[in-house]
């Protein structure tokens, strides 16, 4: 209690300490306290953790097979995202490998909730550049997707759809010309986007030049996903490491140069049209077949350890998982996407004015939930 | 004189066709004005606890719309609040916020309690660092299920919220 009093802090000369959260409209479920001086910002020190549930002591816990739906908590918003790579690591540990179809499903639902949070991330940037238009907009395209995925995977963003082996169930069968549909739709709509936001002079006039990242300073403080490519850097997990079956379908990274806030928006955008590139190839690659490779009794892993890296939307996410031969994992280390880019945004915020702050913080699509795990 | 059986009566049949006469037609009216006025401008705090609140974001979307109910969205001051919806998982270091949260806001004020974990914990029933339940710290009037509760019960949440209120005292 004594603590949370404490908001504003006199440091002596021009210099404020201002606690930004975790009860402010933009900060969610995060504190960042900064020193401004004057209108600049000269410290930034995030204070995350407000999340914290233990999801890796509780894994400890848990059999493999329970340990899916604690695990998508984190990132409820990109479901399959967080739950692939610990899927495909628990696969490694078992030694159980999915049929070609299901892999094709996970693909489709990664890439489902890709755009179902970036759609999410795109909503809340116009709230907090105070574009309403932005809000209502994506929310509205957003619920389309999830529809989708509601239809494959049962929930609206919970699914828990993909388990070792395999996936639950199989997809509808007017699933692919339902998703055409929806794709023909939200083409046009990405248009639209641009022309009301992107191309908007006051979003360029607030996130042009706004948060610039160096190539080599975000190679070296570790940033990851689109932070990474709007910096100029293709890298894409499921181009270097391919997973399930991304090596048979042909996509583009799209990258920029700038590595400013617009640049970040942008290459987000692009990556909606990607996905379902992605989508509909593989529409035309799945073939009719098992979905599940059964497992009989109780899951045990093998002694030993494995880890994999995949690209859920916000980076690359990557799974540790120790076994010593019991029903239940060793121990369980996920290393996620947005607490490497809160590294980044303390060093972007620095030298920056305040009121740049909504701009630059979630053009890093941070999502504390996740990086507190 | 006063102790006249019959006077006596006559008094408290006077009093209590008084009292019904003021309930019915001063207090009720009072009550009813007051208790609308409430019901339908109801201002929820921002204060995101845990991962639900992506649900009460796609909630004021516009498929869903809570707005439409009389719940506006999540922006602006606590000071003008009045209702703190907890927005899932509530963690020890986020109980004491929400407390002093809670207690900063103007009376009246009403709390839901949003998904599993805010209700009981939930999922994290054996983590280290979770509540197990508002209700321990925060008197709760709506708990809404579910994990995350979809839009359309959290909107029901609201509406047994407004039921609640409608009755209330003033």
């Amino acid at each position: 209690m004594q603590n949370a009093a404490m908001n504003i802090e006199d440091k002596g000369g021009d210099q404020l300490v201002l606690h930004v959260g975790p009860q402010h409209p933009g900060s969610g479920h995060f504190r960042i306290i900064v020193t401004v001086d004057g209108d600049y910002i000269v410290g930034a020190k995030p204070d995350p953790g407000y999340v914290h549930r233990g999801a890796e002591k509780m894994a400890e816990y848990r059999d493999y097979i329970q340990n899916i739906p604690h695990l998508e908590r984190p990132v409820i918003i990109d479901a399959t995202g967080v739950t692939l790579p610990y899927v495909l690591t628990a696969e490694k540990i078992i030694d159980v490998e999915a049929p070609d179809r299901a892999q094709y499903i996970r693909m489709i639902m990664a890439e489902l909730n890709r755009i179902i949070s970036h759609l999410y991330w795109l909503g809340i940037y116009g709230i907090f550049l105070g574009h309403s238009t932005m809000f209502m907009w994506p929310m509205g395209d957003r619920e389309l997707f999830i529809d989708l995925a509601e239809s494959i995977g049962g929930t609206r963003v919970t699914f828990s759809y993909v388990v070792p082996g395999g996936v639950r169930n199989d997809m509808p069968t007017n699933f692919k010309e339902r998703a055409l549909k929806t794709f023909d739709y939200f083409e046009k709509r990405i248009e639209e986007y641009k022309k009301i936001f992107f191309n908007n002079p006051l979003m360029s006039a607030r996130t042009e030049g706004i948060g610039t990242m160096d190539k080599k300073d975000a190679i070296r403080l570790g940033i990851t996903g689109s932070n990474l490519r709007a910096c100029g850097i293709d890298s894409d997990t499921r181009k270097d490491e391919t997973y399930c079956l991304y090596d048979r379908v042909d996509f583009e990274i799209p990258t920029r140069k700038e590595g400013d806030s617009y640049a970040r928006c942008i290459v987000r955008l692009e990556e909606l049209q990607q996905s379902m590139n992605i989508m509909k190839q593989v529409f035309d690659l799945i073939e009719p077949g098992p979905i599940k490779q059964v497992i009989g009794g109780v899951m045990r892993g093998e002694p030993g350890e494995a880890f994999v890296r995949t690209e859920a939307a916000r980076g690359t996410m990557f799974y540790h998982i120790v076994s010593d031969g019991e029903k239940n994992p060793y121990r369980v280390k996920i290393s996620v996407p947005s607490f490497r880019n809160l590294i980044g945004m303390t060093h972007l915020l620095v030298g920056s004015r305040l009121a740049d702050m909504p701009a630059i913080y979630w053009s890093l699509d941070y999502w504390p939930v996740e990086a507190d795990r | 004189m006063v102790n006249d059986p019959t006077l006596n009566l006559l008094v408290g049949k006077a009093s209590d066709i008084l009292d019904n006469t003021l309930e019915k037609n001063v207090r009720e009216p009072i009550r009813f004005l007051v208790n609308w006025g409430r019901l339908y401008s109801l201002w929820p705090v921002h204060l995101e606890t845990a991962c639900c609140s992506i649900e009460f974001g796609a909630a004021s979307g516009p498929r869903h719309d809570v707005e439409r109910f009389g719940m506006l969205e999540a922006f602006g001051s606590l000071r003008q609040c009045d209702v703190l919806v907890v927005q899932g998982t509530v963690t020890r270091k986020m109980a004491p916020r929400m407390k002093w949260v809670y207690e900063q806001m103007p009376e009246p004020k009403w709390v839901i309690a949003m998904g599993a974990c805010a209700i009981s914990g939930g999922l994290y029933m054996d983590s280290y660092n979770v509540l197990q339940g508002v209700d321990k710290i925060v008197p709760v009037d709506v708990y809404i299920p579910g994990c995350p509760p979809r839009p359309e019960t959290l909107i029901q949440g609201i509406i047994e919220l407004q039921n609640k209120i409608r009755k209330s005292k003033v």
